[in-house]
């Protein structure tokens, strides 16, 4: 023990015992997230995916994702066997049974039938938000980058920027129901009574009463949401593009806009397209925004089905498959009979989610091997 | 970047002329949009404000009514009520609780005999159900026997099931029933005719068993008991007053209610009018005219007879006053049960706070005057300070955010207790500890989190993980933890867990970017100096990234107190400031939110009512927090940029 | 870049001018004691009657519909009250004037978990349960333990009137947790042993819950005339309604209509 070499041997020793310790409990942790995230997956999956896959041919269940949503019927029939049908088809089976057959009947509102209504609202929804917060983000972060100088201007600009991203989502909700559902603009010969300004133009009224709880009123306000977003990431791409490309175009005699046109977009286009479809997925995942400006609980037809003609697809309300869920999960009990509906519909939106997410990662990668200067 | 000096053409020259007006339109444009998230942050202030700005006067109008139309007066006299009803309350549950504790064990019995007979009749409910139906369907007529048969069939295979414990959950556990007695159970369960629904005999006796135990346990207690109904009936004098009182203050109140509706409209209807083809106008002025058909209410006359009754009032008050000294004397010293001993002891805590408030009362009640303004400044700080959120009711509604503010804090509380350990402790260990390979992993998958949509979360909390929760907190070796077993499936504690997996990704993002950006020299000194590892990593690093942290928990945090849909699935909704007497077993009890009474509300109440413009003070208020809560991390932020160059 | 400037452009420009357009399928709002199973059944087979008929159903509450038939948003209002004064001025002062119509009638059961001793209230209890003044189930015979209170939320018919009905027009106790739906109160108290509830009638054979009887009278149809809490649920239509519309609420409150309504667990009309 006298000997000093062995004196720092132990102390190192100790040391390494308390690092280790502290290690493996810092691992833990880290660990312990991700179980808990895979844990949730798990027991989302395992329920949620044989609704949707099948075991013949298509390997899909093509039924849940095309058909309408309906009202589940469960009964049994004089053998005392257990049928579960949607609505339609109990009607064709009480025709031809008769409804005396039916014996215990529970009924599961939206839990018979597919999602068809949900998937495709979502995804309207998404694409027209996505569309329009591209146009005027990009548009925005084209300003930012090429032609802002430091200034008051850009200091508000920024500073907007950084405030939208933090708003809460109910906070967007509230503002889109208040302005594109209650305020916005429109064409009508007999303006609304709580119109704000109703202005004549001779052959009819502009008229600010709002677009109505619809499709478009609700991508409004998911644009709105992803703007930030967006316009931070293209910036970033755009910021990206090397220096030297624009001198060179513009020691060539073109003008900004052509640079910016020629030089700078096409090489920051992957780029600002990666982010939207980032966007895409946060856009889709939103419920509480679209409460209030979009969604609705059920409804029979497809959004193009309706009578407005092909301009009724925006004026009408639609479904989206995150307010199925919360309608699934705030208003239906889990049962065994329901379980189909509410993991199906879960693994469905979190597969899209999932694709969207992990198609912006490979094509971030792609980008960024690809474009390298 | 050097900008071509426009001087360099000839000024004349025409491409350049072109060529800068387009420019100049293009560079517009772009600006404009830039301009646009400016527009959009504005219109969200100016229409929140717009919305919201109009709820402190008609709020107050409606206090106003309140006051004028004597629901207030009422409500003062009520408070004394429900303060004598809390009390009597207090010494049942003593007594209760006395008898109970000397009968548990015939309780459970009693209990689990119960259980079985609901399990297997649930079990056999759809062939019982059948039976009983085509038997009332057949009427007279003999039922077909083919049909009767099948069914029966059909029973006992269901009821054979169920004895082997193969339907529903299984067969409950019965630990106080001997397997005899279990058997004896079953045996006369399955021995009854299918149609019927009464009674095991066993379950009746148990039943009976239990009665008799509690008449035994309630024989010295008689005396007790009869001092408590004494001590009840006193207030049925007050309870008549009330009910009476209300019932003429509400119809004085609908009245005047009525009548401002129909004076509003007469004046929509005369606006229209003004602006209105003078062919049509005479019709509006006609409609107008005939708009207001009841006569304005004068609130003098209709309180008249209310406040007549004040003497009647006072003699009610010192009936109950009496009735609780009275009811003090004969209160036993002590009971053998812990629990009536608790209930005891909060009786008498509380019985000097409620003599000196029911004193007051009387008082209170005379100097109470309809036609004093209610000033904006109570309103607002009623508003603000307020405990009760009331909506829809047939009473009067109240509109107080405390119970959603603390709520949604304490929700928050609970998420960052959970996020700040894990997400900072795995950042360290992600950017310190771990190998390259883990980093590859770890990083991208608790990023990936944050695209978990909010609303699965909230499903997982109602399908999974609130049932799990209450399961795990019934076992009985879990009990001496607060608030075990759990009461409400949905309650702070599981919307807070899943608010913590939320902001875990935040809170991880942002601190490994902080530590990552400590520069490596520092580690390296500390290094050089002889520190080891972890004293570099403990005392160096994150004492460097330490603002850069912080900022990272604000914005978990800013992220928390916005989010909806978790809190609104699954927190409960019950809007009441939790019971903090429970120590940290509040944490069960379920909560409502600043966010969650939005997204339940708004969709249903009428556009431009008092109600709605609540909400949009919610939402200002919430805008407001947010923002606060997001300026301080980005001020943290840029100090720290700062103090590293 | 330029074609998707155009397409955006077209977007903002149809959106303005497609407002004007009008929905023709038949809307029904309000009630979800009856949107939630009643009518989405009457609706299903009044469509296997009546080809190409579509409708929508938003069922978030008696107090939805009558702004929705206001606004002309909705073609039918369900409720499960009688409307307000103030609520039928408000629609006749936009110029619609409403017609009432009684579908069913619906009794209010009280639920408790299957395991509660308790299978009997009187009608004073149950004021005081749902008051808040009895605030432990051993105050009235059952198995200690503090009452949990589930109500439906504040925008529902089913919630005023339980007010009405059971509980003297008194406010509930703040303690008490507001639901969404009907189903999600007998969910939760079969999931709380200790919970407390009200749903229709149609919403009582929940599992895991038992229906009490009061003052000894048990909520089936049967008794309907001698059981004190029920009431009547109504369609509200618009007299300048579409056909289609009135022809839907024929067929509601006919035969037909009614058999629907007693399969479910409504009480039909006599």
């Amino acid at each position: 023990m006298k000997n000093p070499e062995q004196l720092i041997r132990r102390g190192v020793h100790r040391k390494g015992i308390a690092e280790g310790i502290v290690k493996t409990f810092l691992g833990c942790m880290t660990w312990a997230v991700i179980a808990v995230a895979l844990m949730i997956f798990g027991r989302m999956i395992w329920d949620g995916a044989p609704v949707f896959f099948k075991r013949e041919a298509p390997f899909v269940n093509i039924d849940f994702l095309t058909k309408k949503t309906e009202t589940l019927h469960v009964f049994d029939d004089a053998e005392g066997n257990r049928h579960q049908l949607a609505a339609s088809d109990f009607h064709r089976w009480t025709e031809s049974h008769g409804s005396d057959a039916v014996f215990n009947e529970q009924t599961f509102s939206y839990c018979g039938g597919g999602i068809a209504g949900p998937i495709i609202g979502t995804a309207l929804l998404t694409l027209l938000s996505v569309l329009m917060a591209l146009f005027f983000g990009v548009s925005a972060a084209i300003y930012l980058s090429e032609y802002a100088k430091q200034g008051r201007f850009i200091g508000w600009v920024r500073l907007a920027i950084l405030n939208l991203a933090g708003v809460p989502s109910i906070v967007f909700g509230l503002f889109g129901f208040a302005v594109f559902v209650l305020a916005a603009p429109v064409l009508t010969d007999a303006p609304a009574d709580r119109s704000l300004l109703s202005i004549p133009l001779g052959f009819t009224h502009l008229s600010f009463q709002g677009w109505g709880s619809s499709l478009i009123a609700g991508a409004a306000t998911l644009a709105c949401m992803i703007l930030p977003v967006i316009i931070t990431a293209s910036e970033e791409s755009l910021k990206a593009v090397p220096q030297g490309f624009r001198e060179a175009s513009l020691a060539l005699g073109a003008t900004r806009w052509q640079t910016i046109r020629k030089s700078v977009l096409p090489f920051a286009l992957p780029g600002i397209l990666t982010s939207s479809v980032l966007s895409l997925a946060r856009a889709a995942g939103e419920t509480a925004p679209i409460m209030f400006t979009a969604a609705v609980a059920a409804k029979d037809d497809l959004p193009w089905q309706g009578s407005g003609g092909p301009l009724g697809v925006l004026t009408g309300q639609v479904q989206a498959l995150p307010y199925h869920i919360y309608t699934l999960a705030a208003r239906i009990p889990t049962s065994e009979y329901t379980e189909r509906a509410q993991f199906g519909s879960v693994f469905v939106f979190l597969l899209m989610i999932f694709l969207f997410s992990a198609a912006s990662v490979v094509l971030r990668n792609r980008v960024r091997s690809k474009l390298k200067w | 970047m050097p900008e071509p000096l426009p001087s360099q053409a000839p000024s004349g020259h025409p491409f350049r002329r072109k060529g800068r007006s387009t420019e100049g339109l293009i560079k517009a444009f772009f600006g404009g949009n830039a301009a646009l998230t400016i527009v959009i942050l504005v219109l969200i202030i100016v229409f929140l404000l717009r919305e919201g700005i109009g709820f402190f006067p008609a709020y107050r109008n409606e206090l106003q009514n309140y006051r004028k139309s004597g629901l207030e007066f009422v409500d003062i006299a009520r408070s004394d009520l429900t303060a004598h009803e809390e009390m009597g309350s207090l010494l049942n549950r003593a007594y209760f609780a006395q008898i109970n504790s000397s009968c548990r064990i015939e309780m459970l019995r009693s209990q689990e005999a119960m259980s079985i007979a609901n399990y297997l009749s649930e079990a056999t409910a759809p062939a019982h159900d059948a039976l009983a139906r085509v038997k009332e369907a057949a009427g007279e007529n003999a039922t077909p026997a083919e049909l009767l048969e099948k069914l029966s069939a059909k029973y006992r295979s269901l009821l054979e099931n169920a004895l082997a414990g193969k339907s529903g959950e299984g067969f409950p556990p019965t630990p106080h029933l001997s397997s005899a007695e279990q058997k004896l159970l079953c045996d006369q369960i399955a021995a009854r005719d299918p149609l019927s629904t009464d009674d095991p005999p066993f379950a009746t006796e148990l039943q009976a068993a239990l009665s008799a135990k509690q008449e035994q346990a309630s024989a010295p207690l008689a005396s007790f008991k009869e001092a408590i109904d004494a001590f009840q009936s006193t207030s049925s004098a007050l309870d008549a007053l009330v009910t009476e009182t209300s019932d003429a203050v509400k119809t004085t109140k609908e009245a005047a209610v009525l009548h401002e509706i129909e004076v509003r409209k007469r004046e929509t209807l005369l606006d229209a009018a003004k602006t209105a083809k003078p062919e049509l106008r005479s019709q509006l002025e006609a409609d107008a005219a005939s708009a207001v058909m009841t006569e304005p209410v004068d609130f003098n006359v209709a309180m008249a007879p209310v406040l007549a009754r004040i003497p009647e009032f006072k003699e009610a008050n010192a009936a109950l006053i009496a009735g609780l000294t009275e009811v003090s004397s004969k209160l036993p010293e002590a009971f053998s049960d812990d629990k009536a001993n608790r209930y005891l002891k909060a009786f008498r805590a509380a019985t000097p706070a409620m003599v000196a408030e029911t004193a007051d009362t009387v008082g209170k009640l005379e100097a109470w005057r309809a036609d004093l303004p209610v000033e904006m400044g109570s309103t607002i700080s009623g508003f603000i300070s307020g405990r009760d959120w009331i909506t829809g009711g047939e009473w009067q509604d109240f509109y107080g955010i405390m119970p959603l503010f603390v709520g949604s804090l304490m929700i928050s509380v609970i998420a960052l207790a959970f996020a700040i350990p894990f997400g900072v402790g795995a950042a360290i260990y992600t950017n310190q500890l771990a190998g390259r390979r883990q980093q590859r992993f770890v990083k991208p998958t608790i990023e990936f989190l944050q695209a978990i949509p909010s609303v699965v979360l909230g499903f997982v909390g109602i399908a999974v993980l609130g049932t799990l929760l209450q399961e795990v907190s019934s076992a009985d070796s879990l009990s001496w933890i607060p608030g075990f077993p759990i009461q409400q499936r949905l309650n702070m504690f599981t919307a807070g867990c899943l608010l913590g997996l939320m902001a875990i990704p935040t809170i991880f993002t942002l601190s490994e970017d902080a530590i990552n950006n400590v520069p490596a020299a520092f580690a390296e000194a500390s290094d050089a100096l002889g520190a080891s590892k972890l004293q570099t990593i403990f005392r160096v690093t994150v004492p460097a990234a330490i603002s850069g942290i912080l900022a990272a928990v604000l914005l978990g945090l800013g992220r928390v107190i916005g989010e909806t849909m978790v809190v609104l699935l699954v927190a409960g909704n019950r809007i009441q400031i939790p019971d903090f007497t429970d120590g940290l077993g509040s944490v069960f009890q379920p909560a409502h939110t600043l966010t969650g009474i939005i997204a339940q509300e708004l969709g249903e109440v009428p556009f431009g009512s008092v109600h709605y413009r609540a909400l949009f003070v919610v939402g200002i208020l919430l805008f407001v927090i947010v923002l606060a809560i997001n300026w301080t991390a980005q001020r943290l932020l840029r100090r720290f940029r700062i103090s590293q160059n | 870049m330029r074609t998707s400037l155009r397409t955006t452009l077209g977007f903002i420009a149809g959106a303005v001018l497609c407002a004007t357009a009008g929905a023709q399928s038949i809307s029904l709002k309000g009630s979800d004691t009856l949107g939630a199973k009643l009518v989405p059944q009457l609706v299903e087979s009044f469509k296997s009657k009546h080809e190409g008929v579509k409708f929508e159903i938003a069922a978030e509450g008696s107090a939805t519909a009558f702004p929705a038939l206001a606004n002309g948003t909705a073609q039918i209002g369900m409720s499960s009250r009688k409307a307000k004064p103030e609520e039928i001025t408000a629609a006749r002062a936009k110029g619609v004037i409403l017609n009432e119509v009684e579908v069913c009638h619906d009794m209010l059961v009280v639920i408790t978990h299957k395991s509660n001793p308790i299978k009997s209230l009187t009608k004073d209890q149950v004021a005081k349960i749902f008051t808040g003044q009895v605030k432990d189930w051993s105050e009235v015979g059952g198995t200690p333990g503090p009452i949990s209170i589930y109500t439906r939320n504040t925008s529902s018919g089913t919630y005023k009137d339980w007010q009405t009905l059971a509980m003297g027009g008194r406010n509930y106790p703040s303690s008490s947790q507001k639901m969404v739906g009907t189903e999600q109160i007998a969910q939760e108290v079969a999931k709380n042993k200790n919970g407390i509830g009200y749903v229709g009638l149609a919403f009582a054979r929940a599992s895991g819950v038992t229906a009490v009887k009061i003052d000894g009278v048990e909520p089936t149809a049967a008794n309907s005339k001698k059981y004190i809490y029920s009431r009547a649920c109504y369609f509200y239509v618009p007299e300048n309604a579409d056909a289609l519309a009135k022809e839907f609420v024929a067929f509601a409150s006919g035969p037909e209509g009614q058999e629907i309504a007693k399969k479910i667990g409504f009480v039909p009309n006599h």
